[in-house]
């Protein structure tokens, strides 16, 4: 272990425990961000309904009786795009065959006896029978679904109307072709789309933050006027290095929970829609990684933290205060934001190529590539990217070691205006621009 | 063996010579002081000692040990306070001790000593648990100059040590200083540019100009050498004489 590793930890760890922006960081932004969030997320959702509400739709009329036409005209009415087809017995070879006749999302089967149900009932018996309903299921929008909970309402509306508590319905869903029966799309996708936001907005925040508060200790060593005094302590100088990384990696990580905390609150918020009762095994469906993905999901994003890291110990390095230092960091945010934005609804496959080498450049995009892919069951995509980001940071971290190892970290600073002139004391600190020699070595 | 050796040492920063040929030496327990203005280069020969700084050229030790080569072991028996060092606003003073003395030593009880001993010689007494956010300048400075001392290093570098503080505060750390070294013989290379204090404290003085040693002996000797009253008057001579 490195000489003073332990010690420079604990106190690191105190010193960003105690800081009051960090904690309010922590904790103000979750309490403002989130139910900004849940308003912006139930007003997409809104929107979405009004829009299925209106949206296509295959009706399979397998009955053919009156009341059969007149649910279909009811949808009509309503302002839907219906196709009407007659007597087809709906398998899991045709369905995707009608989809793609009519370029739509969904079928409803109105089966036969339909119509006699209804006169059944209105007779005075009890009798009940079931539509069927198959939503392709879209990970791309993530409130594509809502036709479902559309179809849900009409029937409600229908029973209500004529004949109460008759008429139910049984929603399958088809996933990369295939036909899963029972499983809601609508339920689905809410979950997928749990996922597919929540992964990247984890990433975003684990990442600004990590990369905040490295560069805030850095840079706070600095503008305390306390690293003079570390560089000439008996420790080795990596430790140093090492102890801002793993504290700054701990600290985000809380905040990271805190943040996940709030957020899984909104979104459970927005899920409370869904029925209780209803247990969907994604990782059966195969929506969901293996031990392995997770696996790989961890160390990818593990990487990924420790070179964002590196990176903004480098550049605070070249600060002289927190102020300058955050600025600087800045720099890092929008390759941070860009692929978790972006990657949220795109799929990377079938981006332009010239787009998909800038993402893959990018270490940051690669947690969010992996996780997808290994949704898939596409892990080579997982590892080259660990590979990739993992040889990405070992360039930075070897840059961060020589920085901490020589004269530089206490004497390299970024000049942004013109050199003014040069007393001892400007010299002291702005070595960087002055140098002709590259400084050797001076910790082993 | 000297305490330190530094020979023919040069720091160059870009077309500015910060130091400029600088020798001198340090004998074992005396207090050997850098006087000279501001922009002398005195903080960048005390960082050069201190492994902080590379020489452009030339050569400094620390019994027996160069400075560039033997960094990790240098910094095994120096202590350096900064000019304008500064302690962890959410430490303690009683923590920020604890921290530092666990780089010199392992021993627990030993690291107890040596805060012991800081928190005597700093004379901040129920304030050291109090977050050093809320310390005035005097009182930081005179916990840090504690820090510097408690490992009882073989080499104490001191830069300005009085910097900035009142008079009572300086009068204080002055003390601290005198008595430390007096009952540990602990060598001292200070820097300052207040000629009274050095007078006061140092066994021998080198004057600094422009990056080079314009005259060196014990403030007495110089004295006389130059008929003056005080080291600021044979500062004025020396410089009008170069």
């Amino acid at each position: 272990m490195l000489k003073g590793f332990g010690n420079f930890l604990l106190k690191e760890l105190k010193e960003l425990v105690r800081d009051p922006k960090i904690l309010l960081g922590m904790i103000i932004v979750p309490l403002v961000m989130f139910p900004f969030l849940g308003f912006v997320i139930n007003y997409a959702m809104k929107s979405a309904q009004e829009k299925a509400a209106k949206a296509a739709l295959i009706v399979v009329d397998n009955d053919g009786g009156y009341w059969a036409n007149n649910f279909t005209e009811t949808l009509q009415m309503a302002g839907m795009s219906v196709f009407i087809e007659r007597n087809i017995v709906l398998s899991d070879e045709n369905i995707t065959g009608l989809l793609s006749k009519y370029n739509v999302a969904q079928i409803l089967e109105i089966p036969r006896g339909f119509n006699d149900t209804i006169n059944k009932y209105l007779g005075g018996q009890h009798v009940s029978i079931k539509l069927n309903f198959y939503g392709v299921l879209s990970t791309i929008g993530a409130f594509e679904s809502m036709g479902s909970s559309v179809i849900d309402a009409w029937i409600e509306q229908f029973n209500r109307r004529i004949a109460p508590n008759v008429v139910a319905v049984e929603k399958s869903t088809i996933i990369k072709g295939k036909v899963k029966r029972g499983v809601d799309p609508a339920m689905l996708s809410g979950l997928l789309m749990y996922q597919s936001i929540a992964l990247p907005v984890t990433i975003m925040i684990l990442l600004t933050y990590s990369v905040q508060i490295a560069a805030t200790s850095v840079a706070m060593e600095k503008e305390e006027k306390t690293l003079e005094t570390l560089l000439t302590l008996p420790m080795d100088r990596l430790s140093i290095l090492w102890g801002k990384l793993s504290g700054s990696i701990i600290v985000a990580a809380v905040g990271a929970a805190a943040y996940m905390i709030g957020y899984s609150y909104v979104l459970g918020s927005i899920m409370s829609g869904v029925p209780a009762n209803i247990n969907l095994d994604l990782a059966a469906l195969e929506l969901a990684p293996s031990f392995y993905g997770y696996l790989l999901l961890g160390i990818s994003l593990f990487v990924t933290i420790l070179s964002a890291l590196a990176l903004a110990v480098i550049m605070s390095a070249f600060a002289e205060d927190v102020r300058s230092a955050q600025s600087l960091v800045g720099y890092i945010y929008p390759i941070v934001f860009l692929p978790s934005f972006a990657l949220m609804y795109l799929d990377i496959n079938t981006l332009p190529l010239a787009v998909r080498i800038i993402f893959y450049t990018i270490p940051f995009s690669h947690p969010i590539i992996a996780s997808k892919a290994i949704i898939m069951g596409d892990y080579w995509t997982a590892v080259f990217g660990i590979i990739y980001v993992s040889a990405f940071t070992m360039v930075v971290m070897y840059a961060a070691s020589r920085l901490f190892a020589t004269e530089k970290i206490l004497t390299a600073k970024l000049r942004f205006k013109k050199k003014g002139k040069h007393g001892e004391k400007q010299l002291r600190n702005s070595s960087k621009t002055f140098h002709k020699k590259a400084p050797q070595p001076i910790s082993r | 063996m000297l305490a330190v050796e530094a020979h023919n040492v040069t720091k160059v920063f870009g077309n500015i010579h910060a130091l400029d040929g600088l020798s001198f030496s340090v004998k074992p327990g005396e207090v050997f002081g850098l006087i000279g203005p501001n922009g002398a280069g005195k903080t960048t020969a005390l960082r050069i000692v201190s492994t902080l700084l590379l020489p452009t050229s030339g050569n400094v030790k620390v019994f027996e040990l160069d400075v560039v080569r033997d960094a990790a072991d240098v910094r095994q028996i120096i202590s350096y306070l900064p000019e304008e060092a500064g302690a962890y606003r959410y430490l303690s003073g009683w923590e920020y001790l604890e921290f530092m003395a666990k780089f010199h030593t392992k021993d627990r009880a030993e690291a107890r000593r040596m805060v012991m001993e800081a928190a005597e010689i700093s004379g901040l007494g129920e304030r050291l648990k109090d977050k050093t956010k809320t310390y005035s300048k005097g009182m930081k400075r005179r916990l840090l100059v504690a820090r510097a001392l408690m490992p009882k290093p073989k080499l104490a570098i001191l830069d300005e040590p009085t910097s900035g503080l009142d008079v009572l505060h300086s009068y204080y750390v002055r003390e601290i200083i005198k008595g430390y070294v007096k009952k540990y013989g602990v060598t001292v290379l200070l820097s300052s540019h207040n000629m009274l204090e050095v007078e006061y404290l140092c066994d021998r003085v080198a004057l600094i100009n422009k990056g080079k040693i314009v005259a060196e002996g014990e403030p007495q000797e110089l004295k006389e050498k130059f008929g003056s009253t005080n080291l600021e008057e044979v500062f004025a001579k020396v410089v009008k004489l170069a």
